[in-house]
């Protein structure tokens, strides 16, 4: 997962929500976690051990919980080998319990809706913000709002920018539902103008492996307070083995690019503990074909420890879920960015997958300067003895 | 000329009614002049706005030229002042508008008896000759004094009222004032009642009288021996 | 040092009518001016809050067709790209009848930052968006709603449908009679459903419209405040006539006080009190007085303010429909301004004084003497500076005649300042002149001779008043006939322009089904269906030379048929006015005045107009007046507008055959409709309307001028009284030579009213030709429209009645004062002083 998209998304919420210490029903004299992400689930939905998860189903927003996120980043290369990164996220966030959401009259809504996006090449980052709001009974009268996010075919969306299917779901002679994976073939398109001449992406994905459910079977827990399912914790699967072809544009210059991709897909009602004040999370495609997800949530963790947490995934999409004391994370070297410390060199060792890794960003101006900030960017994995290129892959780390 | 018959005045102060004039009789004829002395504030002013009009007995009566003062209106008693009496005060009250000219000859015309000989002969008399153009506030209090006296003789009044004409002048400039009034006022024949509290100033004329206690006597002999 | 200020104060004890009138002219002259500015400071911020809101500063789109866009239209564009944000606006009843504009914004597409930055903080996201939602509310709204400041924030109070508002939330930089709120709980307010009132994006976002809308640029919606800014300078110019005539007053009372306390400030002075010294306690009682005489003013000011708000506030709404609170609003900056500018005002009229003490010759010799000549000197200087400042007026004048049409307004304003300056300055040299010439002519006189002569003597007090009493009366007579003149001309121009005797604002979707219907019908004469759209103009082409231009225009059609054009008024024509409807019919265009005025148009000229389908040519045949109207527009037939510029189908004025019932047309196209009361509007209503915006407008304009001519009476009346018992004193010599009283008061009110007389005919020319600069100067720049001069009778012949009039009022209380003080007591002053 990521814990980043935690950050994100916490801050959206508190940015949202307001103060959420201030309001009367939070939980009183407990803090919250960092940007209210701590808050208690109250009648939302829960995440917890033993929901199996359903495709496509499950691709589609969740509005009984409140945070969901699609969450995608790619490592590209343009046709001359220059490294190109790119993200693009749609948050969504339930406003009311769904006990409280108003009826569906014109414009009233329980699920506001943030996206970003971002283009980075060498020392250029671009980044761009959306905001929409829906209803969720949208879905139910089967009419589209200015976001939202359909399964069957899947489609994500905030106003032009979208990640949608191109497969079609009914035959074209027979009119009949067919049962294709939508999932399967994506097209993303954004595209935002602004001072520098625009930039935007317009992309195919094709998925290459199968989807990985990370944690217990989808399950992904958040902290170490060993109350099981009542404790934070999200579902949590990924499509780790995009093969990404396409044009971005950047500064209003139009590139063909082809690299990898990876998307996460997380909802939850309460993703973090109280305690909890940012994390760091690693997404690696490595040269063996192997694929990495870890994270720390700083604070959190055993004895007020990091909690850590990842999957390795085989290169058939076998995962394989990380213990805590499996992974091995520690910070190298700090860069200062847009006036924060951020460590944007890692040494990240998984003993058991035989991995000691240098991870760095080449580039450490990917500051997210967004409503709610946080650093995203692009990170080459590296042999930490020989220095050998293991990898590329992303790095989101908040609360610096 | 002018007669008060048991005049009686009266002003209310804050200490209650203040008898002014307590049953004064009085005779002036044409031609006779009389001096009215008596102490600072013992009604000779007021005896003398009766005479001319500029105020009004309580009880008695105030003849001036055979006419009753009281039985006359407001317009009738300025006419009266305006055709019969001259009037000098001691603030000369001269007009600060007008030039020396047209003050002196103002009543004159006003009673439409402006005599341009008579007025040059006045000037000349009143060492004024080359100052017509000049306006009151360039004179001295002398010359000042002596316009005034002009402007009252020059329409020849039957009858010149004076209110301490020298008391705001020096004693050289008093005995000259004084000696060119009772001159002119001979030369025009006019009757005079001066209010003075001087004896020196109440000498040279005809009769003089002592205003004591709101009642006219006679001048102590001793006192007008001593002269 | 204490001991010395009592002992100058003391002076006001012996003499309070001094004191009275010193306060008096400090009081007016602050209470006018800072009422005036209490005005401008309310209007200014609300002018603030409504620029701040999102109303405004961002462009528009909506349906060429006037169809509402709905909420399809809304996504459709957001899904292709494009930044626009929904906007419902609508209006509801308070409880009170106040009208309270709803506006429903989408807070997550809103452009720019002032969403938020403006009706709320972030924090509160949630709780706008979400039900019970918010409302967000202005102080100054809620009287209208029936509620208490304090009890505000979260009440829900009721509307007069019994329906209730979403919690109130205090917004203090909204504008007033506004509630802003969700989108979401506007239309279910507003009832509104899934359509909408307009989309709005960020100042030029789009460069052009998408298909089907229109697109309209927020730099044609001129923001209030520079819409009302001439309108504001008017109010400031009276305001600032009115505090120089107080001040006039002050400078009056001040004299005199100096002069009567030289023999004080002698004796101190031979005390021991140094000249320094002397000047700084003068200067010390100046402050005093002026902080007394500011805030008295302040107070009063802010009450008159109070009185006239809502008239001012209704102008301005019905002109130029900006939103003013009728309650006050004011900044700290107006508190200190009010006292600092009526001190200020103190100290220049004081400066003449604290000189003079400043020179004082402690023996004082030849002091008396020098007067008469110091009035010469006076005199002279005052020709000098009446010279002066006309020269300024000249130069201002020159420079003005060199300016494009329209501009310059302040320059207008200071010109008529110089123009009633100069003249107030050489009033004193010319009634002195005239008075030693008629004093000549009446030698013979003696009463009239010393009438005249006395009238020179008293004229170094009586200057400063009758100063007043001219500028006063002039302006009263400019404004006057201004104001006449604009209500002859726009009646007749709203009789010219107004020909249907029915106006007929159908639904958009009805429009055609309805014109035909009404065609059809026999009571109808003549149809004459108008529309309205907008255009950029790009191109203009004068005498063969073209000018690029990016000017966004209003365009408007008329239906030139038989009952318009014979009566529709044309300035200027072509080759007259038939040749110019025959040009018109066919496509040409005609343009107002103020875009003549404004871009130095004339026919004969072509304009080139950005139109849906490429650019238009037209040549401009005709120019029309078009009083009300703030901006230039061009006008052309209907039909053309519709064809060539894609215009939306607006009114449609109905001529009826002679005997028609027009109400029962009007049932007819109730009932064949189902349309709204306020769709069908009758001639007679629009006339009314207008007339009464207008008389509104200038309904300020009037009062101050009344207002500023009673204060010159005041300025009389007190310049006389505080001379009255010096007046006595020198009356009383006359009265003992045997002028009775009464001609001595019918001399005195002939003196003032001869005086003033004079005044008032020098008056006369001098308003007539405040009236000229204000038709065809003030008014071109203000307005972007000339007026023709008119002069009324009635109105000159008032102006030296007043001018008497107040002249008479003023001298009646020393006169019968005079009258009535017993003959002794005139004596015993005489004998006393």
């Amino acid at each position: 997962m990521s814990a980043t998209r935690l950050v994100a998304t916490g801050l959206t919420l508190l940015w949202l929500a307001g103060c959420d210490t201030e309001r009367d029903d939070a939980a009183p004299g407990e803090p919250a976690g960092f940007a209210g992400l701590g808050e208690e689930a109250g009648d939302f939905a829960q995440a917890h051990e033993g929901i199996t998860l359903r495709f496509p189903e499950d691709h589609a927003a969740h509005p009984d919980y409140r945070i969901e996120w699609w969450y995608l980043t790619a490592n590209l290369e343009d046709d001359s080998g220059e490294p190109l990164g790119l993200q693009w996220t749609l948050f969504r966030q339930a406003i009311t319990s769904p006990e409280e959401r108003p009826a569906p009259t014109p414009w009233a809504a329980d699920q506001l809706w943030m996206a970003h996006m971002a283009v980075s090449r060498g020392e250029t980052h671009r980044v761009a913000e959306r905001f929409a709001r829906s209803h969720s009974a949208d879905e139910l009268d089967d009419r589209d709002g200015q976001a939202g996010a359909r399964a069957q075919p899947f489609r994500a969306w905030i106003d032009h920018w979208q990640l949608a299917s191109h497969i079609e779901t009914s035959d074209e002679t027979t009119g009949e539902a067919t049962e294709a994976d939508t999932f399967a073939e994506l097209e993303l398109t954004a595209h935002q103008d602004d001072e520098h001449g625009g930039f935007g992406y317009a992309l195919t994905l094709t998925a290459e492996g199968p989807l990985v459910l990370h944690g217990l079977e989808g399950f992904s827990q958040k902290s170490a307070d060993g109350q099981g399912s009542m404790s934070s914790g999200s579902m949590y699967y990924s499509q780790p083995f995009w093969r990404v072809e396409g044009e971005v544009a950047l500064d209003g210059e139009s590139r063909t690019v082809s690299g990898r991709g990876w998307l996460d897909r997380e909802w939850s009602s309460q993703l973090l503990g109280a305690e909890q004040r940012g994390w760091d999370w690693f997404s690696l495609h490595l040269e063996s074909g192997h694929k990495l997800m870890a994270f720390q949530l700083r604070g959190g963790g055993a004895d007020g420890g990091d909690y850590r947490s990842g999957t390795w995934i085989a290169p058939d999409g076998e995962p394989t879920a990380l213990a805590p004391d499996e992974i091995d994370m520690t910070p190298l070297e700090t860069r200062r960015v847009a006036g924060r410390d951020v460590p944007t060199h890692w040494r990240l060792a998984i003993p058991r997958a035989g991995l000691d890794l240098s991870i760095e960003a080449p580039h450490a101006e990917r500051w997210m300067d967004t409503s709610v900030p946080y650093w995203e960017g692009e990170v080459v994995a590296r042999d930490a003895d020989s220095g050998e290129n293991r990898g590329v892959g992303y790095l989101e780390m908040t609360g610096y | 000329m002018l007669e008060f018959r048991q005049v009686h005045k009266s002003y209310a102060t804050p200490q209650g009614p203040l008898q002014v004039l307590d049953g004064i009789d009085l005779r002036l004829d044409a031609g006779e002049s009389l001096a009215l002395m008596g102490e600072s504030g013992s009604g000779k002013s007021t005896l003398l706005h009766l005479a001319a009009g500029l105020d009004l007995p309580d009880t008695g009566e105030v003849t001036v030229a055979g006419q009753a003062v009281s039985s006359l209106d407001e317009p009738a008693r300025a006419r009266l002042r305006r055709d019969t009496l001259g009037l000098v005060f001691q603030q000369f009250h001269l007009v600060p508008s007008l030039n020396v000219g047209d003050n002196l000859r103002l009543q004159a015309r006003l009673a439409r008896r402006d005599d341009v000989e008579w007025a040059a002969h006045l000037i000349e008399r009143l060492g004024l000759a080359g100052m017509e153009k000049r306006y009151p506030e360039q004179l001295s209090g002398g010359q000042q004094q002596r316009l005034a006296i002009g402007r009252a003789l020059a329409p020849r009044p039957a009858l010149l009222l004076a209110d301490e004409p020298t008391g705001n002048l020096d004693e050289t400039s008093a005995d000259e004032v004084l000696g060119l009034l009772l001159s002119l006022v001979s030369e025009v024949g006019s009757a005079l009642l001066l209010v003075t509290h001087s004896h020196q100033v109440a000498a040279p004329l005809d009769r003089c009288l002592r205003l004591t206690h709101g009642r006219l006597d006679p001048v102590d002999e001793r006192e007008a021996s001593r002269r | 040092m204490f001991t010395t200020l009592i002992t100058l104060l003391s002076h006001y004890k012996r003499h309070p009518g001094q004191l009275a009138m010193l306060l008096l002219g400090l009081w007016v002259a602050s209470a006018l001016w800072s009422g005036v500015q209490a005005i401008n400071a309310s209007a200014r911020d609300s002018y603030a809050r409504a620029e701040a809101l999102f109303t405004t500063g961002l462009d528009r789109l909506e349906r060429r067709d006037g169809q509402p866009l709905t909420r399809d239209d809304y996504l459709r564009l957001r899904r292709a790209g494009l930044p626009v944000s929904p906007l419902l606006e609508g209006t509801l009843e308070a409880p009170d009848g106040t009208r309270l504009t709803v506006i429903g914004i989408e807070p997550f597409t809103l452009p720019g930052d002032n969403a938020f930055a403006t009706a709320g903080s972030t924090s509160e996201l949630a709780a706008f968006l979400t039900p019970p939602w918010q409302t967000r509310v202005a102080p100054d709204t809620l009287p209208a709603l029936g509620i208490a400041d304090r009890q505000a924030p979260g009440d829900e109070p009721r509307l007069t449908d019994e329906r209730r508002l979403p919690p109130l939330v205090l917004a203090p930089s909204l504008p007033p009679d506004t509630l802003v709120m969700d989108i979401a709980a506007a239309s279910m307010l507003l009832d509104s459903g899934e359509t909408l009132s307009r989309l709005v994006t960020a100042s030029n976002a789009l460069d052009e419209a998408p298909p089907g809308l229109v697109l309209t640029r927020a730099t044609t919606l001129a923001s209030p405040g520079q819409l009302t800014e001439s309108f504001h300078l008017n109010l400031t110019a009276m305001a600032l006539l009115a505090l120089v005539v107080g001040l006039f007053i002050v400078q009056a009372a001040l004299g005199l006080a100096l002069e009567q306390r030289l023999t004080m400030l002698r004796t101190l002075r031979a005390l021991g009190v140094s000249g320094r010294r002397l000047v700084g306690l003068l200067a010390l009682e100046l402050l005093l007085l002026g902080i007394i005489g500011a805030l008295a003013g302040i107070v009063s000011g802010v009450w008159l303010a109070r009185l006239l708000l809502p008239d001012v506030a209704a102008t301005l709404g019905s002109l130029y429909g900006a939103g003013v609170t009728a309650e006050l609003s004011l900044p700290w900056h107006y508190w200190v301004g009010g006292v600092a500018v009526t001190l200020g005002g103190l100290f220049l009229a004081g400066a003449g004084v604290l000189w003079r003490a400043a020179r004082l010759s402690v023996l004082g010799l030849g002091q008396a003497q020098a007067w008469r000549a110091g009035f010469r000197r006076q005199l002279t200087y005052m020709t000098l500076a009446g010279a002066l400042v006309a020269s300024i007026g000249l130069a201002l004048w020159a420079w003005l005649a060199g300016q494009p049409p329209g501009e310059g307004l302040l320059a207008g304003f200071g010109l008529m300042a110089a123009l009633l300056l100069a003249s107030a300055l050489w009033l004193p040299p010319l009634l002195a002149a005239l008075l030693a010439g008629l004093e000549r002519l009446v030698r013979r006189r003696p009463l009239a001779q010393w009438a005249l002569a006395d009238l020179q003597l008293q004229l170094p007090r009586l200057s400063l008043a009758m100063m007043a009493l001219l500028i006063a009366l002039s302006a009263n007579l400019g404004v006057s006939s201004m104001v006449g003149g604009f209500r002859l001309t726009f009646l007749d121009w709203l009789e010219q322009r107004l020909v249907a005797d029915l106006y007929l604002r159908p639904p958009a979707e009805q429009f055609e089904e309805i014109e035909t219907w009404l065609g059809e019908r026999r009571e109808v004469a003549e149809r004459l269906p108008t529309r309205r759209t907008e255009a950029t103009l790009y191109e203009v082409e004068r005498n063969g030379s073209t000018r690029g231009l990016a000017l966004p225009t209003n365009l408007y059609g008329i239906t030139p048929g038989d009952a318009l054009m014979p009566s529709w008024p044309l300035l200027d024509t072509l080759a007259g006015r038939d040749a110019a409807w025959q040009a018109f019919r066919d496509g040409e265009a005609f343009i107002n005045e103020q875009l003549a005025i404004g871009e130095g148009l004339a026919p004969g000229d072509r304009l080139t107009l950005g139109a849906p389908q490429g650019r238009e040519q037209v040549t401009v045949v005709a120019v029309y007046p078009d009083y009300g109207n703030t901006q230039g527009e061009v006008l052309f037939a209907t039909a053309q507008l519709a064809s060539r510029f894609g215009a939306p189908p607006g009114s449609i004025g109905i001529v009826l055959a002679p005997g028609a019932d027009e109400a029962a047309l009007g049932q007819a196209l109730t009932r064949r409709f189902g349309l709204g009361s306020d769709s069908l509007v009758d001639q007679r209503e629009v006339k009314r309307i207008a007339t009464g915006i207008f008389e509104r407008t200038f309904t300020i304009t009037r009062a101050l001028s009344a207002l500023t001519l009673g204060v010159a009476a005041l300025a009389l009346l007190a310049s006389l009284l505080a001379q009255a018992r010096e007046r006595r004193r020198q009356l009383a010599p006359l009265w003992a030579l045997g002028v009775p009283r009464s001609q001595l008061v019918r001399i005195q009110l002939s003196q003032l009213g001869a005086a003033a007389l004079v005044t008032g005919a020098l008056a006369i020319p001098l308003g007539i030709v405040l009236a000229l600069g204000l038709v065809a100067v003030i008014n071109v720049a203000a307005f972007g429209w000339r007026l023709p001069l008119f002069l009324f009778p009635g109105e000159i012949a008032l102006t030296l009645a007043t001018a008497v009039a107040v002249a008479l009022l003023a001298t009646a209380l020393p006169a019968i004062t005079l009258w009535r003080t017993p003959p002794r007591a005139l004596l015993a002053e005489e004998a006393n002083t």
